[in-house]
């Protein structure tokens, strides 16, 4: 009895670990764009967030336009980078 | 069952080697754009699948062990020398994890479960997956080899089978230690997880910080388990142990706060990883040393290297778990010295007054706690090796060094969410920090006048008021700072949507589950420093209490009304019912008793207690006076005790909170718009 359970238990896991896949996930290297449009989200999410705790008074004025300054700027260089890189021709 | 049970670890075994070695190879093949006769997407497949197939493999183990727990099999040594016929079924179910090899099982199996969930979804990113389910496989080979060949759980008892099991240890016989390892388990286990995707996303080069957004679930969860471990342990300490604490810095305990205080500065420290691409080589060492400071916990417990209540018996696995943990630093080193570059900051801190800088302080905060901790765990290890005598440090030292540590860290707590991201001016430091400081001065005015003088550590040498008046300020200063992010941020929404303002705090939390859930963890500390403040004003009474004889403790009288003893197959009690007035309504009847173990030969005393918001009313029965037959009765007054557990509940809460997903743009915005026209800014909201 112990040795069929036994015999049965490697059977079963043996045809799942080789039974054949059709169709198998490519494993590919993120690309410099895929991040860069993450970073746009991170950003985004940054100025979205800056923006709300700006309404609930919790900056003032001066610091505001500074932080808003920087993390446009940021912004901007990223998306610059992305129109670059969507401009070229893919290979 | 024992030889299906050897049988599946075995098999568990070869999967897991066949996961790793398949992994390597399919993973350099795609580095290096080699070939072989499969190809390496195949052959990553083929890893995949058998890192699932070993879960199917430990579970059927793991029941082998259940099944002949609950079956009385004592052919199986760890079942005889941790079972036996009269014990309660759910402590036969706890005794996989009350020995060596049972609890080795269930790290091994804990892991292979978390290895199941993570390569099931490895679509959310199929390499990155690939990369940590190796890295996972190996950690997994280590255990099971350790299973497989040093301890196994399935040795059989030599000669003839004793009749009865040796029984469980009676310290364990307590409902809390059905689920305190179990949890602490998955705490420790769970950072494998953080662990390997990081050193995964290392080693592939990984672009950006999407690692952190794929792990910061499992980070949360594998923390929050932690934290119910280690806070259900302290609950076990305090109920079963009879000395009237939860903490007593014992070495086990502490081997389960390092990794919890590390752990702690990860969750943090991650947030400028990915907001601003900062920190990256000091989070990337922050999970490498959370893991291996969860396998060194591990080590302690288990190589006898210290002397502990919790502590397994001495065994010569200690070496596998040194070798291994030197295997880890090793890989983790060489992988961050072939990748430094990789690991180039984007930003650089600005100013010392910003979110930032109050992370880092946060950081090294955690890491000074965690290295104190440290030190005082290893000292004795280490004077021993120096000086020949084994100098032991106790609560004193920990309670001079980390508990103002600690109330450093509740002080960061508070002023972290005030500041802003890069730099805050003074402008709006003043305005954001007027009201926490107003809360502390009221309520440092309210404890001085209600008794509390801090300064008493100056003339008596007083510690306990000293740390209580910072504690409970400080707590109260951190609670109007979180009040005020809610209701400022309440009160945008509100304006915008018309909602009151308590349907306004809910969309504000919905919106961004993980800030204000993260507040509510916070309000949830404070209240656990708040019940630890309590013990600097504990009392404690011992009296030998005849029929009819009472003794008075703070508010409260304690009367015996009788005492006796009982007898059932697993044990003999000794107990004594006391009937407790607090004036002349009585209010409770406890019966705190001393259990005899028939089985494993041993006395357990059970507390009773009589719990309440102001205070805990902890009573022992202290055995029997042999002159008189009297008993002999300790009562100790806990004051603000519950509010630790209370605590516990509300990170439990906060966490879930921040677990949940945030309400989506999309939903947020036709929500907006059926209440109110104009909503552009809540849309942009948080």
């Amino acid at each position: 009895m112990i040795v069929v359970a036994c015999g049965l238990l490697l059977l079963v896991l043996l045809v799942y670990v080789f039974y054949p896949e059709r169709h198998v996930e490519a494993q590919r290297q993120k690309t410099r764009l895929e991040y860069l449009h993450e970073r746009k989200d991170v950003l985004y999410e940054n100025l979205r967030d800056l923006n709300f705790e700006y309404r609930a008074g919790k900056f003032v004025q001066d610091d505001y336009a500074a932080q808003q300054a920087d993390l446009e700027n940021e912004a901007a260089e990223v998306m610059a980078e992305i129109e670059l890189l969507e401009a070229q021709p893919t290979r | 069952m024992p030889t299906f049970g050897s049988f599946a670890l075995l098999l568990s075994l070869a999967l897991c080697a066949y996961t790793l070695l398949a992994g390597i190879v399919a993973l350099r093949q795609l580095a290096t754009g080699a070939q072989g006769q499969i190809s390496p997407e195949r052959l990553a497949e083929t890893a995949r699948r058998s890192g699932i197939a070993s879960f199917v493999a430990t579970t059927a183990a793991a029941f082998a062990l259940v099944w002949a727990a609950f079956n009385n099999d004592f052919s199986v040594a760890y079942i005889l020398h941790h079972s036996n016929r009269a014990l309660p079924g759910a402590y036969k179910f706890a005794a996989l994890w009350s020995g060596q090899e049972g609890s080795l099982l269930l790290w091994a199996w804990l892991l292979s479960c978390y290895g199941f969930v993570l390569r099931l979804r490895h679509k959310v990113d199929v390499k990155l997956t690939a990369y940590a389910s190796t890295i996972l496989a190996g950690i997994q080979v280590f255990f099971l080899l350790l299973l497989n060949f040093a301890a196994p759980p399935f040795s059989l008892v030599g000669g003839a089978v004793p009749q009865d099991g040796f029984g469980l240890n009676p310290l364990l016989q307590y409902p809390e230690m059905v689920i305190h390892p179990p949890m602490l388990y998955l705490g420790y286990v769970g950072f494998a997880v953080p662990f390997a995707f990081a050193l995964g996303a290392l080693m592939m080069r990984y672009p950006g910080e999407k690692w952190i957004h794929i792990t910061r679930r499992w980070t949360m969860i594998t923390w929050l388990f932690l934290t119910c471990g280690i806070f259900l342990g302290a609950h076990w300490a305090y109920s079963v142990l009879g000395w009237g604490g939860y903490w007593g810095w014992d070495p086990v305990e502490n081997a389960s706060l390092m990794p919890w205080l590390t752990g702690t500065a990860f969750l943090h420290s991650v947030m400028m990883q990915e907001k601003r691409g900062m920190m990256k080589t000091w989070n990337v060492w922050l999970i490498f040393s959370t893991f291996m400071l969860a396998i060194f916990g591990t080590l302690l417990t288990r190589s006898g290297l210290v002397s502990s209540v919790h502590a397994f018996a001495q065994s010569s696995i200690g070496s596998w778990f040194w070798g291994f943990l030197i295997v880890v630093l090793s890989v983790c080193l060489f992988t961050f010295i072939m990748n430094r570059d990789h690991l180039k900051a984007e930003n650089k801190l600005e100013s010392l007054v910003s979110r930032e800088s109050s992370f880092l302080f946060n950081n090294l905060v955690l890491l000074a706690a965690c290295f104190t901790v440290l030190w005082g765990t290893l000292f004795p290890v280490l004077s021993e090796y120096v000086q020949g005598n084994k100098v032991t440090v106790s609560g004193p030292f920990y309670n001079r060094v980390a508990v103002p540590i600690g109330i450093f860290l509740l002080f960061l707590t508070g002023i972290g969410p005030l500041l802003a991201w890069r730099s805050a001016s003074f402008k709006s430091i003043r305005k954001n920090f007027i009201l926490p400081c107003i809360a502390w001065f009221v309520t440092a005015v309210v404890l001085i006048s209600c008794g509390v003088h801090p300064w008493d550590i100056f003339t008596t040498n007083e510690q306990g008021s000293f740390y209580a008046f910072w504690a409970i300020s400080i707590g109260a200063m951190v609670v109007t700072a979180i009040s005020a992010e809610f209701l400022r941020g309440a009160g945008v929404i509100a304006r915008h949507t018309g909602q009151n303002i308590f349907a306004a705090i809910v969309q504000l939390t919905r919106r961004n589950t993980r800030r204000y859930g993260g507040y509510i963890v916070h309000f949830g500390v404070v209240v656990i420093f708040i019940g630890i403040s309590g013990q600097a004003f504990n009392r404690q009474v011992t009296q030998e209490l005849d029929f009819k004889q009472s003794v008075s403790i703070g508010p409260y009288r304690v009367e015996c009304a009788s005492y006796s003893q009982d007898s059932n197959p697993n044990y003999d009690t000794e107990y004594a019912l006391l009937d407790v007035y607090r004036g002349d309504k009585k209010v409770t009847q406890l019966a705190p008793e001393q259990r005899f173990y028939t089985a494993s030969q041993q006395p357990q005393t059970m507390v009773a207690n009589h719990s309440t918001l102001a205070w805990d009313l902890y009573v022992i029965y202290a055995g029997k006076n042999p002159d008189t037959g009297r008993p002999i009765i300790k009562i100790f007054l806990n004051p603000l005790v519950a509010w630790i557990w209370i605590g516990v509940g509300i990170i439990v809460f906060g966490t879930g909170v921040a677990l949940f997903p945030n309400m989506t743009a999309a939903f947020a915005a036709s929500r907006s718009r059926a209440a109110a026209p104009s909503t552009a800014i809540v849309q942009g909201g948080d």
